[in-house]
C-alpha cells in the first residue's frame, strides 16, 4: 500500500474492500474497520501500561450502516483495516416491493437497493409521493451498500 | 418608635413566615415560600425596627426570627445613623452584648450575627467623634479575665467578628458605605484597636501557656485564640499613603505578608512575642489542627517587613532571634507529618523576605547551623515524599514541603556572591545526594522502598493516561533546583551522574543482549519479564532528566547559555583533560567510555553528555535487533528531550557571548570542528531512526521533530545539518510520503515539514538550492495537482485515500508557512499562493468535512499570521483576494447551517474561531508591517499592481459580515471564542472605524450591544478591549458631524457606561487609562449630557462637606480641558486630572 503512484483514474474493478494502516495515524472523523464492520471513528484516545509502557489507542467506533456503537483497544503499532468507501449519487426513478430504482449514470437501472427502513426512508418515500425529483446517495463498503441521503436536483 | 401593640401580631407574622422557610422543600409551594421571603425583607426594611426587635429578641423562642431579628438591627442602624441619638446607639450596644452575654445557650448562627451587628455598629461609629464606642474593648478584657471557658469564648467570637469587620476584605458587610470610608475605618484601627486585640489575644496565650493540664474547654479556647491571633498577623496592613490601590485590596489579599506600620514597632521587636509563639507551639505541637494556627502564626513572623524596623541592626537582631527560636524548635524533635509545611513555610517566608545582607550580619555560627539544618530538613523532607509517593497519598504534604524548600535554596544560592565562594558546596552535594538516592532503585537507590526497607510489592499494571503530564513538566521546579545545586557541586556531581549513567547503561545493554539471546533460543517463547529492564529505564529516565537540567537551562526564544558554573568547572579542569581522548569518547557513543583508553583524561562535561549518546545509542541498535518491543518510550523521549536542550545551549556555541571558553568545549562542538559535524550527523541519524522506528508513539515522535528544529533553526547550526546526505534522503522520503513517514500524525508531519523548509534556507550554492527545492517542494504541488485534476476528483475525494492526501498536503502546508523568516518569505509566499486558490475550490469540495475544513482555513490563518507583515501592496491584495474568495464559500456553504446544539463542545465551533483568527491576522498588518513597498519582493514582478481591487478593510468587513450573526451570546461563554471576537471587533473599531456608520443597521446594532456586553459583563481583559475600540468610534463621530447618525446615538449611551463604570463601579484599576481615554473622547463628543450626569450625580448628594468636595473634584477634572476638544494634549491632561480624581474621591463613590 502507500505506493507513489495511486491512481484514481481507474474504477474500483479489483480494489480491495479495504486497506491497512497503523493504528496511531488513524484519526478522529476517519474510518476503520472494528469488529468486522465498517465504522466512523468518533473517538480516539491514547494511554500506556505503566510509565515505561508503549502506547496503546482506544477507539469508538459507529457502524456507518447499522449506527451501531463499536470499541476496540490495540497497541499503536498495529495495522488496523480501514474501509474504501465510496458514495454515489443516482436519481430515485420509483419505488417499487421495498426497493428503490435507481438511474445509473450509464443509464442502466438497478432495482437492487432496499428503501431504508428509518426516518429517511419515510422521508424518500413521502417525497417521492408528492413527486419530487431527487438525489439518493449511496455509500458504499466491505460489498455493503445504503442509501444514506438525499439531495434536491438542481437541475 | 413603632409602637408595641401591634408587636404580638407581628411576632407571630414573622414565626409562621420562618415555619414555611424552614419547612421541607415538600411542604410548601413556591409561592408560599416567596410570600415568607418577602415578609422578612420588608420586616428588615422597616422604618426603626428598635423596638420591636428588641421585644422579638427578648420573647421569641423560633431562632431564625432572632437571627433576622439582628439582621434588621444592624441594616437599620447603618441607614439611621444620622437621625438616631448617639445614646441610643450605644444603649442598643450594651443591650445587644448583655443580651448575648445573659445566653450562653443562643444558637451559633444566631449569636454570630448578633455580634456581627455589634461589629457594624463599632465600626460605623469609630469615625464619628460624637459617640465613643471604645468602651467594647474594656468590656472584652474582662470578660477574658473572668476566667470563665464560656465567657472567654464568647470574648473571642466579639474579637473576631470585629477584626473581619474590619478587615476590608471580602469578610466585610455590605453597608453602604463609601470605600474611602471603608479605608478610614481600616487605617483608624489598624493603628490602635488592633494592637489592643493583639495584645488581649497574646496575653490570654501566655497565660494558657504557662498552664501544665488544660481539658478540653480549656484547650479549645486557647486554639480559638490562637486562630484570632494568626488572624492579626496575617493581617492585611493599609500604608499610611493612601493609595487608590486600596479599593483592589478589597479584592484580594491571600497569603498577606506582614508589614505592619511604624507604630507597632515596640510591639512586635518585642522578643517576648516571638518567643511565646515558638513556646506555644512546643506545647501544642501534637495537636495537628492547633499546630498549623502557631505555624502560620511563625510563618508570618518570618515574612515580617517594613517600616516596623527602624534600622537594619535591628532587623538583623530580629531576624537573629528567629533563626535561633527555629533552631532550637526543631533540634532534638521527631517532626511530625503536620508540621512539614508550616516548617517550610517559616524558612521559605525567612529566605523569601530578609535580604541576603541580613542573613551573613548574623553570628556566623548560627547562620551555619540554619543552613545545616536546612540541609537536613531538605533531605529529610524528600525522603518522607518519596514515602507518599510510594504508598501514593491523597495528601502529599512531605511533597509539598519539599518543593517549597526546594525553591527556597534556589532563591538562597541564587546570590552567591554574598556567601564566601564554595560555601554552599558541602550542603549541595546532600541535597543532590539524597535527590538521586530517592529517584535510584535498590540497592543504591530507595526509590519504591517503604520506610522500613521493604520493596513496595504491589507491582500492578497501571494505566497511565497520556493527559497526564511528563515527569519533566510535572516537576520541573524540582529539578531546575537540583539542576542549580548540581552546578555549585559540579565537582561532585557531574562525575557521580557520569558514573551512574554509565553504569545503568551497560547494564541495559547487557540486559537487552540477554533477552535477545533468549528471544534467538526459543523464538516466539512468551512474553519475558521486563522488572529489570522497567527499574533500568525509571533510573536511566532520572538521571536523564537531572542531567539536562544540570548541564543547561530551559529559555524561550533566546539563545541560552553554558552556565557559568560548567563553563568554570570545565575550565579549571582543562590542565588534566586530553582533547584527542575526549573527542574520542565523544565520538564513541557505541562502546564504553571506560573502554577507551586513557578515558580519565576525559573532559567531565563532556563525558557526561557521552553517557547519554551511549544511552541513545544502546536504544538505536537495540531498535535494529528487533527489539523495539522491550524498549521504553519514555526514555527514548527522555533522550531527544536531553538532546535538544543541550543542542540549544551547546551545539557550535558561539565564543563571543562569553568572556572565556573552556577549550574542550570549543575543540568539541564550536564552529567548524568535527567534532560538531558528527554530533549533528549523530542527532540526525537518531532522528531519522526514532521517525520510523516510532512513529506509534505520538509523544515521543512529537518530541523528535521539535529536536529536528531545534537543529535547522538557527542558520549556522542548518549550515552543518544541509551537509549531511541523510538530511537530503529524509527530505526525498518525506516529500514522497513513502513509509514511513507517512504515518506519523498530522502535527508530527506539519513540524517536520517546517523543519525541512528551514533547513533550505542555510548557506548553499544556488544550484543545490535549486535542487534542494526541486526535491522538497515541488514534489508536494505535483502530487497535490495530480489528485485535484483528476476528471472524476468529485466522486473519489471521500475516498479515504485521497483525503489522506488532501489532509496530508494541508498540513504540509501549513508546516511552510510556520517556516516563514523574512529572508525567506518571497519564495514561500509565492509557493503558497498558487495552493490557496485550490484550496478554496476544496472548500466546496470538502464542505460536508468539517475537519477537513477547519485545515484549509487553518492553511490561510498560518499564511496571514506568519507572511502579511512582510507583504508589500500588491502581494498583500493578493492575500486579500484569496481570503474573500474563501470567506464567501464558506459564507455560502454556512448560510442557514444550524447550530442548536448547546451542549456542543468548544472545538465544535472551531471553524467560527479560525474564520475570526484569519480576519484578526489580517488586520494586524496595520501594527506590524516590515514590508517596504514589496522591498523584499523587488525584482520578481515589473511594475506594481495599480488598481486596488480589494482592500484589507473590505475583506475584514466581509467577513465580520459573517461572523456577527454567527456569534451568539451563548458562544460568548467559550472563553476562546469570546476572547477572539472581542480582539476582532475592536481591531475594527480601532482601524476602520470610518466604516462602522455604514454597516447594516441589524450589524450594528448587534456590534453596539457586543460592546456593552463586553465591558459590563465579561473578564476585564474584554472589558478594556471594548473601552479601547470607543475612543476611535467617538473621534469618528466628532469627524463625522452628523449628530442624527446611530452612531452618535450609540456613543451617547457609553458615555453614561463609561461614567458610571469609571466613577461609581469598583474597577480594576489597569483600566482606568483605557476608560479614560474613551471617557474624555466621549465627553468632547456629548458635553451637554455630561454635565447632566454630573449635576444629577452632585445632586443625589446629601451631605453639604461631600458635596462640596465633589463640586471641586469635577471642577478639576475637567478644568485643563474646557471646553473639552480632541487635542492631544489636553486629553493628556485630563488623564492626569483623572487619575487624582479617582485618587480623592474615587473611594467616596464607590460603595459596599
Amino acid at each position: 500500500m502507500a505506493d507513489a503512484d495511486l491512481d484514481f483514474t481507474t474504477g474500483d474493478a479489483g480494489a480491495s474492500s479495504t486497506f491497512p494502516m497503523q493504528c496511531s495515524a488513524l484519526r478522529k472523523n476517519g474510518f476503520v474497520v472494528l469488529k468486522m464492520r465498517p465504522c466512523k471513528i468518533v473517538e480516539m484516545s491514547t494511554s500506556k501500561t505503566g510509565k515505561h509502557g508503549h502506547a496503546k489507542v482506544h477507539m469508538v467506533g459507529i457502524d456507518i450502516f447499522s449506527g451501531k456503537k463499536y470499541e476496540d483497544i490495540c497497541p499503536s503499532t498495529h495495522n488496523m483495516d480501514v474501509p474504501n468507501i465510496k458514495r454515489n449519487d443516482y436519481q430515485l426513478i420509483g419505488i417499487t416491493d421495498g426497493f428503490l430504482s435507481l438511474l445509473m449514470d450509464n443509464g442502466d437501472v438497478r432495482e437492487d437497493l432496499r428503501l431504508p427502513d428509518s426516518d429517511l426512508g419515510k422521508e424518500i418515500e413521502s417525497k417521492y409521493e408528492a413527486g419530487e425529483e431527487m438525489l439518493i446517495t449511496v455509500l458504499s463498503a466491505m460489498g455493503e451498500e445504503a442509501a444514506v441521503a438525499i439531495k434536491a436536483m438542481t437541475k | 418608635m413603632m409602637a408595641a401593640v401591634g408587636a404580638g401580631e407581628v411576632i407571630t407574622q414573622l414565626e409562621s413566615a420562618a415555619k414555611v422557610l424552614m419547612a421541607p422543600p415538600s411542604m410548601v409551594s413556591n409561592e408560599q415560600r416567596q410570600h415568607a421571603e418577602h415578609i422578612f425583607l420588608s420586616f428588615r426594611k422597616s422604618k426603626s425596627p428598635f423596638a420591636i426587635c428588641k421585644h422579638i429578641l427578648e420573647t421569641s423562642k423560633v431562632d431564625y426570627v432572632l437571627f433576622q431579628a439582628a439582621t434588621a438591627i444592624m441594616e437599620a442602624v447603618v441607614r439611621e445613623w444620622i437621625l438616631l441619638e448617639k445614646s441610643s446607639i450605644e444603649s442598643l450596644r450594651t443591650f445587644l452584648l448583655t443580651y448575648v452575654l445573659q445566653r450562653p445557650n443562643l444558637q451559633k448562627y444566631v449569636r454570630e450575627q448578633i455580634l456581627l451587628a455589634v461589629a457594624v455598629i463599632v465600626k460605623r461609629g469609630s469615625l464619628d467623634k460624637s459617640i465613643d464606642c471604645k468602651g467594647i474593648f474594656h468590656e472584652v478584657s474582662q470578660l477574658i479575665s473572668s476566667g470563665n471557658p464560656t465567657v472567654q469564648t464568647l470574648a473571642c467570637s466579639i474579637l473576631t467578628a470585629l477584626l473581619s469587620e474590619f478587615s476590608s476584605s471580602s469578610k466585610t458587610s455590605n453597608i453602604g458605605l463609601s470605600m474611602e470610608f471603608h479605608g478610614s475605618c481600616k487605617r483608624l484601627f489598624q493603628e490602635d484597636d488592633l494592637r489592643q486585640i493583639f495584645m488581649l489575644t497574646v496575653e490570654v496565650l501566655q497565660e494558657f501557656s504557662r498552664r501544665e493540664n488544660m481539658n478540653a474547654q480549656m484547650s479549645s479556647v486557647f486554639q480559638r485564640y490562637l486562630a484570632l491571633a494568626n488572624q492579626v498577623l496575617s493581617w492585611n496592613f493599609l500604608p499610611p499613603n493612601l493609595g487608590r490601590h486600596y479599593i483592589a485590596m478589597f479584592e484580594s489579599s491571600q497569603n498577606v505578608m506582614l508589614k505592619p506600620t511604624e507604630s507597632w514597632r515596640e510591639t512586635f521587636l518585642d522578643s517576648r512575642v516571638m518567643e511565646l509563639f515558638f513556646t506555644v507551639h512546643r506545647k501544642i505541637r501534637e495537636d495537628s489542627d492547633m499546630a498549623q494556627d502557631s505555624l502560620q502564626c511563625l510563618a508570618q513572623l518570618a515574612s515580617m517587613h517594613g517600616p516596623v524596623f527602624p534600622d537594619e541592626s535591628a532587623q538583623v537582631n530580629y531576624l537573629a532571634r528567629l533563626v535561633e527560636g527555629l533552631l532550637s524548635m526543631i533540634n532534638g524533635i521527631e517532626i511530625e507529618d503536620s508540621e512539614a509545611v508550616g516548617i517550610s513555610n517559616i524558612i521559605s517566608n525567612l529566605i523569601t523576605m530578609f535580604p541576603r545582607s541580613n542573613l551573613t550580619a548574623i553570628p556566623s555560627e548560627l547562620f551555619n547551623s540554619f543552613v545545616n539544618c536546612l540541609t537536613h530538613l531538605t533531605c529529610s523532607f524528600g525522603r518522607s515524599a518519596a514515602l507518599e509517593e510510594v504508598l501514593d497519598k491523597d495528601d502529599m504534604v512531605y511533597m509539598e514541603a519539599y518543593d517549597k524548600l526546594l525553591e527556597s535554596w534556589l532563591t538562597l544560592v541564587q546570590d552567591v556572591k554574598h556567601f564566601h565562594k564554595g560555601f554552599f558546596i558541602q550542603h549541595a552535594v546532600q541535597v543532590f545526594n539524597s535527590y538521586i538516592q530517592c529517584h535510584l532503585a535498590a540497592p543504591e537507590g530507595t526509590r519504591n522502598l517503604t520506610a522500613n526497607g521493604v520493596a513496595s510489592c504491589e507491582e500492578e499494571e497501571e494505566e497511565i493516561n497520556e493527559l497526564q503530564e511528563d515527569d519533566r513538566e510535572l516537576f520541573s521546579d524540582q529539578l531546575a533546583s537540583i539542576g542549580m545545586l548540581g552546578r555549585i557541586a559540579a565537582d561532585h556531581c557531574i562525575p557521580l551522574l557520569t558514573s551512574l549513567l554509565e553504569d545503568r547503561v551497560t547494564r541495559l545493554h547487557g540486559q537487552l543482549q540477554r533477552h535477545q539471546q533468549h528471544l534467538l533460543a526459543s523464538p516466539g517463547s512468551g512474553s519475558v519479564d521486563n522488572k529489570v529492564l522497567d527499574e533500568l529505564y525509571e533510573d536511566i529516565h532520572w538521571l536523564i532528566l537531572v542531567t539536562g537540567c544540570l548541564l543547561a537551562d530551559e529559555t524561550q526564544g533566546e539563545t541560552p547559555l553554558i552556565p557559568p558554573e560548567i563553563m568554570e568547572y570545565s575550565i579549571k579542569h582543562s590542565t588534566e583533560v586530553d582533547i584527542n581522548t575526549t573527542l574520542q569518547v565523544l565520538g564513541s557513543p557505541g562502546e564504553k567510555a571506560s573502554s577507551i583508553p586513557g578515558c580519565n583524561r576525559t573532559d567531565s562535561a563532556i563525558r557526561l553528555l557521552s553517557s547519554v549518546l551511549r544511552t541513545s545509542e544502546v536504544e538505536s541498535r537495540a531498535t535494529r535487533a528487533n527489539l523495539t518491543d522491550l524498549l521504553s518510550p519514555q526514555m527514548g523521549k527522555d533522550i531527544v528531550w536531553f538532546l535538544k536542550r543541550w543542542s540549544k545551549t551547546y551545539l557550535l556555541v558561539d565564543e563571543k557571548l562569553y568572556d572565556q571558553i573552556s577549550i574542550p568545549f570549543s575543540a568539541a562542538f564550536g564552529a567548524d570542528t568535527e567534532g560538531a559535524q558528527w554530533i549533528v550527523g549523530y542527532i540526525l541519524e537518531k532522528v531519522i531512526n526514532n521517525l520510523s522506528v516510532w512513529s506509534s508513539e505520538p509523544d515521543l515522535a512529537n518530541d523528535t521533530v521539535e529536536l529536528l528544529v531545534t537543529l535547522v533553526e538557527r542558520r549556522e547550526r542548518a549550515n552543518v545539518v544541509i551537509q549531511c546526505e541523510n538530511w537530503w534522503n529524509l527530505a526525498k522520503q518525506f516529500a514522497n510520503r513513502t513509509p514511513p513517514l507517512h504515518s506519523l500524525s498530522g502535527s508530527v508531519q506539519r513540524t517536520l515539514m517546517k523543519a525541512l523548509v528551514l533547513g533550505g534556507f542555510a548557506h548553499m550554492d544556488s544550484e543545490a538550492k535549486q535542487q534542494y527545492w526541486t526535491e522538497v517542494l515541488q514534489p508536494l504541488q505535483q502530487r497535490f495537482m495530480n489528485v485535484i485534476n483528476q476528471e472524476n476528483f468529485q466522486q473519489i475525494c471521500q475516498e479515504e485515500e485521497v483525503k489522506q492526501e488532501i489532509i496530508a498536503t494541508l498540513e504540509a502546508l501549513c508546516g511552510i508557512a510556520e517556516a516563514t523568516q523574512i529572508d525567506n518569505v518571497v519564495i514561500l509566499f509565492n509557493f503558497l499562493m498558487d495552493f490557496l486558490n485550490n484550496c478554496i475550490g476544496l472548500m466546496e469540495i470538502y464542505k460536508n468535512t468539517p475537519e477537513t475544513v477547519n485545515l484549509i482555513i487553518e492553511v490561510f490563518v498560518e499564511v496571514a499570521h506568519k507572511q502579511i507583515c512582510y507583504l508589500g501592496e500588491s502581494k498583500s491584495m493578493k492575500l486579500y483576494e484569496a481570503c474573500l474568495t474563501l470567506l464567501q464559500v464558506y459564507s455560502k456553504n454556512n448560510l442557514g447551517r444550524k447550530r442548536v446544539d448547546m451542549s456542543a463542545e468548544e472545538d465544535q465551533y472551531q471553524d467560527l474561531l479560525l474564520i475570526m483568527e484569519l480576519l484578526t491576522n489580517l488586520l494586524s498588518k496595520e501594527f506590524i508591517d516590515f514590508s517596504d513597498t514589496d522591498e523584499v519582493f523587488r525584482g520578481q514582478e515589473p511594475g506594481q499592481a495599480a488598481d486596488r481591487s480589494v482592500s484589507a478593510a473590505d475583506v475584514v468587513l466581509y467577513g465580520v459580515n459573517i461572523v456577527l450573526p454567527l456569534m451568539s451570546q451563548d458562544l460568548l461563554k467559550f472563553p476562546s471564542l469570546c476572547n477572539q471576537y472581542y480582539k476582532l471587533i475592536t481591531f475594527i473599531c480601532e482601524i476602520f472605524p470610518e466604516k462602522i456608520p455604514q454597516l447594516p443597521d441589524d450589524l450594528f446594532k448587534s456590534l453596539m450591544f457586543s460592546l456593552e456586553l463586553g465591558m459590563t459583563s465579561m473578564s476585564s481583559e474584554v472589558s478594556q478591549l471594548c473601552l479601547e475600540a470607543l475612543t476611535p468610534l467617538a473621534e469618528q463621530c466628532a469627524k463625522a458631524q452628523e449628530t442624527e447618525s446611530p452612531l452618535f446615538a450609540a456613543t451617547r449611551h457609553f458615555l453614561k457606561l463609561v461614567f458610571d463604570m469609571l466613577v461609581l463601579q469598583k474597577h480594576n484599576t489597569e483600566m482606568t487609562v483605557a476608560a479614560g481615554e474613551a471617557l474624555y473622547t466621549l465627553v468632547c463628543l456629548h458635553q451637554a449630557e455630561y454635565s447632566e450626569l454630573v449635576e444629577s450625580l452632585l445632586s443625589s448628594q446629601q451631605d453639604p462637606v461631600i458635596y462640596q468636595r465633589l463640586a471641586d473634584a469635577f471642577n478639576k477634572l475637567t478644568a485643563s480641558s474646557s471646553p473639552p476638544t480632541l487635542d492631544r494634549k489636553q486629553k493628556m491632561a485630563f488623564l492626569k486630572s483623572l487619575e487624582e480624581f479617582v485618587a480623592t474621591v474615587g473611594g467616596l463613590l464607590c460603595v459596599k
